[in-house]
């Protein structure tokens, strides 16, 4: 099983739609230190206000985190994940694959996991390119709290994609799927800095999972264990539950 | 004992019977042709075979497996290629078929060994590397087959295999197919309207109409009872005598 979540894999990062995803990725990386040469002062007032300070990394790391990854991960969720099982199936791919002595529950959970994977690579690639980018390019960099961060938040990328998938097969069809995708992980990015806006919503906001990908935001100077690790098996536990969802759903599935 | 063994299987999607009491055996090592007009009910018989579609009532045995119980088992033993597929655009045909022999947890030597042995013995060595996406409808359906087979089955479920090949290719695949019955005792399930090639290829034959099997036997001794001498006209005249 593990050879075949491997070659899985593989086939996933060597589908068409992966070089969108760079080039988006790639986008963001290169368009970045231009906004943040001239940050909108609406953005710069919320910082000041949120995180009490007018350091310019902070301001760096909301627009990466919120402005340009938490919009990447839930429109690139969807993307990546708009082929598991359904497009198989109405493709003509799946009754082929469908009669080996795979359940189709467990065939999704491999094609999520694979495609959970391939979000992963792309959105730590990015990070770790963008670490080297932004070290030359934006004033006030510094790469270790970056890629601290960025450690928590790619497993609410993965989060993510398990979502688009196993709502992509509760629904069935796979325009509607993919539009509740949407629909649901543009709602989860909109309040995920709910908590920072008002404290007093802090707890509740760690409900949603992209809340729970962006918490060490708050702890960029004393970014450790303590504020990455919990949220990160919190993102995990959620993912495996998801993925667990969507493989119950798709047990009658028929290819 | 039987390979095969089905026991009054039939399936409805809604008001429609697709299959309707089928009883047949199919011997171990016996090429079995199933022959039918387009929605006789060939292919979900088939699929019911695999679990691929539950059956409504009936019981079915695959070499000792109960479909319903044992479907991975069954499917374990099963190389099966279906009349409608695609194949993976973005996989060249080694990958893929390394990708199905991982299905089947084949050690990766022997998988690509066997991807080898396929690849060469249907003439695709020289484009196993190119991407799925370029294959004509020829080299796609070899690929098809080559895919069912990587698993070394003990059965083979083959639904219109020969659709899309050239004369030259459908004959390498009969020719194929009667080696492994001969020679590794596969048993294969053909299921096919070229009656040319059932008949090249298959002793017994079942008939399918409107979901039903009627009629089930030896292909002289069917045409000698309705006193026919092709395919054709042996087709015609079950399904004549059905309607009447």
């Amino acid at each position: 099983m593990i050879r075949f979540l491997w070659l899985d894999y593989r086939a996933a990062l060597r589908e068409r739609k992966v070089w969108f995803a760079v080039a988006i990725f790639a986008y963001a990386v290169l368009s970045l230190p231009v906004l943040v040469a001239r940050p909108p002062a609406h953005v710069q007032a919320a910082m000041e206000a949120w995180f009490g300070a007018r350091d310019p990394f902070t301001l760096f790391m909301f627009m990466w985190t919120d402005l340009a990854m938490n919009k990447l991960i839930a429109t690139l969720a969807v993307v990546l994940a708009g082929g598991v099982l359904l497009r198989e199936r109405d493709t003509g791919v799946l009754p082929l694959l469908a009669a080996k002595p795979i359940s189709l529950p467990r065939y999704f959970a491999v094609r999520t996991l694979s495609t959970c994977g391939v979000m992963a690579t792309l959105y730590l690639g990015t990070q770790l390119i963008g670490a080297l980018y932004f070290s030359a390019m934006v004033a006030g960099f510094r790469p270790g709290p970056f890629l601290a961060a960025a450690s928590l938040h790619v497993w609410a990328a993965v989060f993510a994609t398990a979502l688009a998938a196993t709502l992509l097969v509760v629904v069935g069809r796979r325009g509607p799927g993919l539009l509740a995708g949407l629909l649901a992980l543009f709602s989860l990015v909109g309040m995920a800095f709910i908590g920072f806006y008002n404290p007093a919503w802090a707890t509740i906001s760690l409900l949603n999972p992209i809340s729970l990908g962006v918490q060490s935001l708050a702890h960029l100077d004393a970014l450790g264990p303590g504020v990455i690790v919990p949220p990160a098996l919190a993102l995990i536990l959620l993912t495996t539950a998801t993925i667990t969802a969507g493989a119950w759903s798709v047990r009658k599935l028929e290819a | 004992m039987n390979a095969i063994e089905i026991e009054g299987l039939s399936k409805r999607f809604g008001a429609v019977r697709a299959v309707e009491a089928v009883r047949l055996a199919v011997e171990p090592g016996e090429i079995f042709g199933l022959m039918g007009h387009n929605g006789a009910g060939k292919t979900t018989l088939v699929r019911m075979l695999l679990g691929l579609t539950p059956p409504s009532e009936g019981h079915a045995r695959v070499l000792g497996h109960d479909i319903a119980t044992e479907v991975l088992a069954v499917r374990r033993l099963c190389g099966y290629l279906p009349a409608d597929y695609a194949l993976p655009p973005d996989m060249t045909a080694r990958q893929f078929l390394a990708y199905v022999a991982a299905m089947f947890s084949l050690p990766r030597a022997e998988a690509e060994a066997r991807a080898e042995t396929w690849l060469r013995r249907f003439g695709l060595l020289a484009a196993a590397d190119r991407r799925l996406r370029g294959f004509s409808t020829g080299m796609a359906q070899k690929v098809g087959v080559a895919q069912a087979l990587i698993n070394e089955p003990r059965v083979l479920l083959l639904d219109e295999p020969t659709s899309g090949l050239d004369p030259l290719g459908r004959h390498e695949l009969l020719l194929l197919l009667r080696e492994l019955a001969r020679e590794r005792g596969v048993t294969i399930v053909f299921s096919s309207h070229i009656l040319s090639d059932v008949e090249t290829l298959c002793r017994r034959v079942g008939a399918m109409h409107h979901g039903r099997l009627i009629a089930c036997g030896e292909i002289a001794a069917l045409k000698q009872q309705h006193g026919v001498a092709s395919m054709d006209d042996l087709y015609l005249a079950l399904v004549r005598q059905e309607a009447a």
